[in-house]
């Protein structure tokens, strides 16, 4: 099938799952930064739990490649932490703003507006940043279970089990 | 189909389903999901219909090329989602400010959407350094 037919098909149905849990909203971003509502954290670990294990499962069966992305400390935690003072102030990322438009959350549109001018600015720096920040700390593209040397699975249980226990301490404190 | 109109779903059932669609999506087309490098496309198609030779040199729109892709359809595919999504269920239309917001920093529409465009300057120039 036509590639860009199944980028708007996966989109469209992606996004009516945002919608529909309500994860889209400025309220339900602020609220997990503030630490009063983990809709959005429920949603996020959910689909982490449901993908690493079906996308570790189709890997072993020799059926899909990975995507791992490099770990680059100075990349990864300057940028980090830069994204969050943004994702703080504005209160939707990329993806949710443009589903908090398609809500008719408007103001995202003008979120979505200065996304594009810091992606502008990003590739007038990245000349700059290609010669230091993305330098510091390269370790290459790298996972948890290569760096401790262990079975995938061994990690991907860890990390449900944590994610099931993290589940159950939310709905107990009612956030 | 009551539950498409449905207000709410359970984030633990539509993140589960999010999920499903992200094994679907790689095992019958190799895609994983993304959303920032669209805004860089986004930004190069801008640039380009201002100094189309400045673009063809730079090294970032070398990396990240300037095209429309399957990601810039799934992002765009996101607002319609979104919107039917909100359609079916009768969701109140048109939220200039949010309410949080307002319960914070006043119902001003343009002290929000100056606040909205920079914060969003931000998280994309930091998106992108941190490689998505």
């Amino acid at each position: 099938m036509n590639e860009l037919l199944t980028g708007a098909v996966t989109g469209i149905l992606f996004g009516f799952l945002m919608q529909k849990a309500q994860v889209i909203r400025y309220d339900r971003q602020l609220a997990a930064l503030r630490l009063q509502d983990m809709t959005i954290v429920k949603f996020m670990l959910s689909t982490i739990l449901v993908a690493m294990v079906g996308i570790y499962l189709l890997f072993d069966l020799g059926l899909i490649k990975l995507s791992v992305k490099p770990l680059i400390l100075g990349g990864n935690v300057l940028g980090g932490l830069i994204f969050g003072i943004g994702w703080g102030i504005v209160g939707y990322c990329p993806a949710t703003a443009m589903g908090a438009l398609g809500e008719g959350r408007y103001d995202s549109a003008f979120g979505l507006l200065g996304m594009i001018l810091g992606a502008g600015l990003y590739a007038e720096a990245y000349p700059l940043m290609k010669e230091t920040v993305l330098t510091w700390g390269d370790f290459g593209k790298i996972t948890l279970p290569s760096v401790l040397g262990i079975n995938h699975w061994i990690v991907i249980v860890i990390l449900a089990a944590a994610f099931i226990a993290l589940f159950r301490w939310f709905e107990k404190k009612g956030l | 189909m009551d539950i498409l109109r449905k207000k709410t779903w359970s984030p633990y059932t539509a993140g589960a389903l999010a999920g499903l669609l992200l094994v679907l999506s790689v095992f019958l087309t190799g895609k994983y999901f993304g959303a920032s490098t669209t805004f860089v496309r986004a930004a190069g198609f801008v640039e380009q219909s201002v100094a189309p030779e400045r673009v063809a040199g730079m090294a970032y729109f070398l990396k990240e090329k300037v095209i429309v892709d399957w990601q810039f359809l799934f992002v765009v595919g996101v607002l319609f989602g979104a919107l039917a999504s909100a359609w079916l269920s009768k969701e109140k239309r048109a939220v200039a400010v949010p309410p949080m917001w307002e319960g914070r920093f006043g119902a001003s529409r343009v002290r929000r959407w100056t606040a909205a465009f920079l914060g969003g300057g931000v998280l994309m120039f930091g998106a992108r350094l941190a490689d998505g």
